[in-house]
This record gives C-alpha cells, sequence and structure tokens, in this order.
C-alpha cells in the first residue's frame, strides 16, 4: 500500500525549544492512523505543520507524494481538518458557515449542505447562529465541515472531545463509513484511546516531541494479548502445578507474587480450581484484557 | 480576487458600516450648517474668510471620520480574524494567503476611498446650498473652483486609502484592537489640524507621503504572511 504522509526527519523549534524532534511518520493509503500522546507532546503542532498553518524548522512534509513547501496550496484542496477547538464564524449560521468553507476550497456542490449536516445529526439546528451552539455541536459541525468536500485525506484533532457517548458511537461510525465507503485516509488524535483502539489501524505514540512508536494496530494485539494473573504467596508451588496438572509452560513470573499465563486456552475456573485442589492459597485470580491503554503507557 | 473580496464581505457583514457612514454623512453636514449659522448669529462674523476656507474644513472633517472608520473596518476583517482564530481556518484553505490579504486589504481601501469622496461631496454639495440662500461665506461659487476642488477631494480620497492601512502596522504587531483604533486616532491628529495661519490640512502632500507610507506597510505585512506559523 502506498503512503498518502510521510515525514521525514520532521523538527519544529520554536523560540529556541525543539518542540519536534526528528519525526518520521508514514501514514498509508486508506487506512485510518490513530495519534496517541499525552498533552503537549507536540500532536497539534504536527498536525498544523501537515495543513501548512506551520512551517517547519528542519525536515519535510511529503503528502500524495509532493514535498509540501509554504507554497503548497494544491494539496489542501484535497484535504479537510479541525485542528484543535473548533472555531467558526460565530455571528454566522452553521449552513452559511459550510457555504463559506465550500466557496473557498472551490467546491460548488452545495447540495451536499444539509446531507453533511444530516450525517452529524445537525440538520435541526441548520439555520441558527453558530454563537449560541454548544461544544459538542461545534465539534459535530467541524467534523461536517472537515469531510464535506470528501477529501482523501483528513486531519482531526481530538474530534469526539465534548460529545457525549451517543455521540461518540454516532461519529465512530460515521468515521468508519467515510473510511470503508470512500476510502478517506484518516489522521486521528484522541486521548480517548478506547476510542482509537476500536477504528485505528496503526498507531502512533508521540511523547516530548519524539515518536516513541509506530506500530500496526494488529501487531499490538498480538504483542499485547490476554492473560490470567494469579496473586499467590506460594508462587514456586503454583508453577509447578501449572506445569505439572495442566501443562501451562506459557506463563511469566512477576515481581515474587505474581504469576501471568498467557496461555488461554485454559479457562480460568480450571485454573482456579487446580490450584485450589492442590492446596495453594490464592490472593486474587482474573482475567486481564489487554488494551491499547497499556501499549500507550509502556511508549510515554 | 472579485470572488475572495465578496467572500470577505459576507463574512464581515458590512451594514453597520453603510449606516455608520450614512449617520456620519448627516452629521457632519448638519454640524456644519449649525455650526456657520450659530457662529454668525452669535459673534456677527462669519467662521470661514473664503469657500475655498471652507472647503478645507469640511474636507479635513470627513477625513478625519474616515480614517476611523477605516481602522474598524481594519479591526473587523483582519484583527478579528487573529483574535477569533479563524485565521487558521482560512490559511486551511488552498488559496494564497497573499491573495486573502490583498483582497481584505482592498475592501478597506476601496470603502475608504468611495465613502469619503462620496461623503465629501455630499457635505459640500449641502454647504453650498445653504451657502446660497443664506450667504455665510461671501465668494462666487464658479466651474473653476467646482473643478479644482473635485480633483482635489479625488486626490485626497485617494491618499486618506492609502493612509488608512498605516494603523494596520500598529494593530497587526500584537494584534491588537487598541492599538488600531488609537494608531488612527494619532493620523487623524497629525493630517487634520487646521488654523488660518498655518493649515495643514490644506497641504495634500502629508496624507500623500502617508499613503505612500501606508501602501508599504500593507505591502510589508503581506509580504511575510506565507511564512508566518498560525
Amino acid at each position: 500500500m502506498t503512503n498518502i504522509l510521510t515525514t521525514h526527519n520532521l523538527t519544529k523549534t520554536i523560540q529556541g525549544v525543539e518542540i519536534i524532534s526528528n519525526v518520521n511518520m508514514s501514514i498509508r493509503k486508506g487506512e485510518i492512523y490513530g495519534f496517541l500522546g499525552p498533552n503537549g507532546a507536540g500532536k497539534t503542532t504536527i498536525m498544523k505543520m501537515v495543513m501548512n498553518l506551520m512551517k517547519p524548522t528542519d525536515g519535510e512534509i511529503e503528502i500524495f507524494g509532493q514535498k509540501v513547501t509554504p507554497s503548497s496550496y494544491d494539496i489542501l484542496k484535497r484535504m479537510g481538518s479541525m485542528i484543535e477547538y473548533p472555531i467558526f464564524y460565530e455571528k454566522l449560521t452553521a449552513k452559511e458557515n459550510l457555504e463559506l468553507h465550500c466557496e473557498y476550497m472551490g467546491f460548488h456542490h452545495k447540495k451536499e449542505i444539509p446531507l453533511v449536516l444530516e450525517k452529524v445529526k445537525l440538520h435541526e439546528a441548520m439555520n441558527k447562529v453558530v454563537k449560541n451552539f454548544s461544544l459538542g455541536m461545534k465539534q459535530r459541525l467541524g467534523i461536517a465541515r472537515a469531510i464535506i468536500t470528501k477529501p482523501e485525506l483528513l486531519i482531526l484533532d481530538e474530534p469526539i472531545n465534548g460529545l457525549d457517548p451517543v455521540g461518540i458511537k454516532e461519529i465512530r461510525d460515521l468515521f468508519i463509513g467515510l473510511n470503508q465507503d470512500y476510502g478517506i485516509t484518516m489522521l486521528i488524535s484522541s486521548h480517548i484511546l478506547k476510542e482509537i483502539e476500536q477504528i485505528a489501524d496503526t498507531i502512533g505514540v508521540i511523547h516530548k516531541g519524539k515518536l516513541t512508536s509506530e506500530n500496526s494496530m494488529e501487531k499490538i494485539q498480538s504483542q499485547y494479548t490476554d492473560y490470567i494473573e494469579i496473586a499467590t504467596n506460594s508462587q514456586k508451588k503454583a508453577c509447578f502445578v501449572l506445569e505439572d496438572k495442566l501443562q501451562i509452560t506459557n506463563y511469566k513470573v512477576v515481581e515474587d507474587k505474581y504469576i501471568r499465563i498467557f496461555d488461554t486456552h485454559t479457562p480460568l475456573s480450571v485454573v482456579s480450581k487446580t490450584l485450589i485442589l492442590n492446596n495453594i492459597e490464592i490472593e486474587s485470580i482474573y482475567q486481564k484484557q489487554a488494551s491499547l491503554e497499556e501499549y500507550f503507557f509502556d511508549h510515554v | 480576487m472579485w470572488q475572495l473580496m465578496k467572500l470577505e464581505l459576507r463574512k464581515a457583514k458590512l451594514g453597520w458600516y453603510i449606516r455608520g457612514a450614512i449617520i456620519a454623512n448627516l452629521l457632519i453636514a448638519c454640524f456644519f450648517v449649525v455650526f456657520m449659522g450659530f457662529i454668525e448669529t452669535m459673534e456677527g462674523e462669519v467662521p470661514f474668510t473664503s469657500i475655498d476656507e471652507a472647503f478645507i474644513v469640511i474636507g479635513a472633517l470627513v477625513r478625519a471620520t474616515f480614517i476611523i472608520f477605516a481602522s474598524v473596518l481594519i479591526v473587523r476583517i483582519i484583527i478579528d480574524e487573529y483574535k477569533n482564530k479563524t485565521i487558521s481556518i482560512l490559511f486551511t484553505y488552498p488559496i494564497q494567503r497573499k491573495k486573502i490579504f490583498a483582497a481584505k486589504l482592498g475592501i478597506i481601501g476601496f470603502l475608504t476611498f468611495f465613502v469619503t469622496l462620496l461623503t465629501n461631496i455630499f457635505v459640500a454639495f449641502v454647504f453650498l446650498a445653504f451657502n446660497a440662500k443664506y450667504h455665510f461665506v461671501q465668494g462666487d461659487v464658479t466651474l473653476d473652483l467646482l473643478v479644482n476642488q473635485g480633483l482635489s477631494m479625488i486626490t485626497f480620497a485617494i491618499a486618506i486609502a492609502g493612509t488608512s492601512f498605516i494603523p494596520l502596522y500598529f494593530g497587526m504587531k500584537k494584534k491588537s484592537v487598541p492599538a488600531t483604533i488609537i494608531s488612527s486616532i494619532f493620523i487623524v491628529f497629525l493630517i487634520s489640524s487646521h488654523n488660518p495661519v498655518v493649515s495643514i490640512a490644506s497641504i495634500v502632500y502629508i496624507p500623500l507621503t502617508l499613503a505612500i507610507i501606508g501602501v508599504y506597510i500593507a505591502y510589508v505585512s503581506i509580504r511575510n504572511i506565507e511564512k508566518v506559523d498560525v
């Protein structure tokens, strides 16, 4: 699969402080790229550089096979974005804001406006001025603005911020639909790891301006498999029982109290029953669901 | 470019400017007639020695008003985009930043030119009409005088359109609304002073020089816009 966006040693220095250092990331065409990182890690700065709002101090960005320069305006026609807080002309209505956007983008299918507003469930507020919108409504309108032109590459910074659980699900389904139906490539940053986990194909983690990891979701899931964790004071004895009675060898001893069993074929109930029948005291036993959260914390 | 200017007008909603300009027209015209009538009755002497002098004062008053109006336009069309951060939306469009700015400055310049000129003509017309009836100021209104005054009004209007860009420099420094407006008031004092001995208001070279400075400032503010981080 070809890359739609690549950065080569991307670096940004502001007032002598290097806030982005040698970032090499690549986003493949048609994928959803989850961009994770703590506050102030540099996600928004990278997104701004991708949108040509900020200029790199060093290194370069390549989008659609073209090197981005300060005068790369053509590529912006093929991109949609929502960066930081959703910003609008507050005195204008939702519809007027989208009309303006379409004019500036050179997109003349005005019939799309009510349709896209319906997609983000804002059609009833179409003729209301944005000033009176809640954060959630602004977020929806920002998403509508970013997707109305059916761009090839979508850059979304915290798109589900301020949405309620129902809204989050609706927007998640919308993103998946756009990705699958129109092949739109997306770079999405979010703090809500569970959400990213459900939609992303690739995860990039940024910490203190450095890309600390970039892996496919598949690989992460295979690395971070589920396991059963047992806490016991008779660690050695328990290991013997596991090997002798249950033929489990794929386990790991953690500290002097815990045992993690990665052989997920043996049910938890069987493990606990066997250990108890062999007089091993168990303080706790539970099935651990490996998540993106652990991967994230391992990389920041 | 025309298309970009139309979009700017849609965003800025300039109804307030048109209404303000109409009110300013009426106020300046009223002030002039009342001022002259009042002084003549109270003091028994005319405030102006000639029709030419009356025209200088009319021109100075009109230009002072619309330089301040222009600074409000700069605030609404340029500074507010930074204050409200909508500039970061505007700069994600596939349009050169220079062109976007040129459209903005074009609106400010054209509006200031036309409104200054039209107001000047209107107030001059009201003054001449009243003067024809009440003879506040002695002197004949000849075709020559009208042509000369007309040309001077056009020159001054062009000069003012250029001068009106100067507050942009101060406003853009810190994206500040007060800096923009206060600098325009300062310019008004600089170019509009008039007394019978020294009349800066009648020297067209002053606003013309400031106009060149203003246009240069507009150029400088656009020149680096492509490379600036938003």
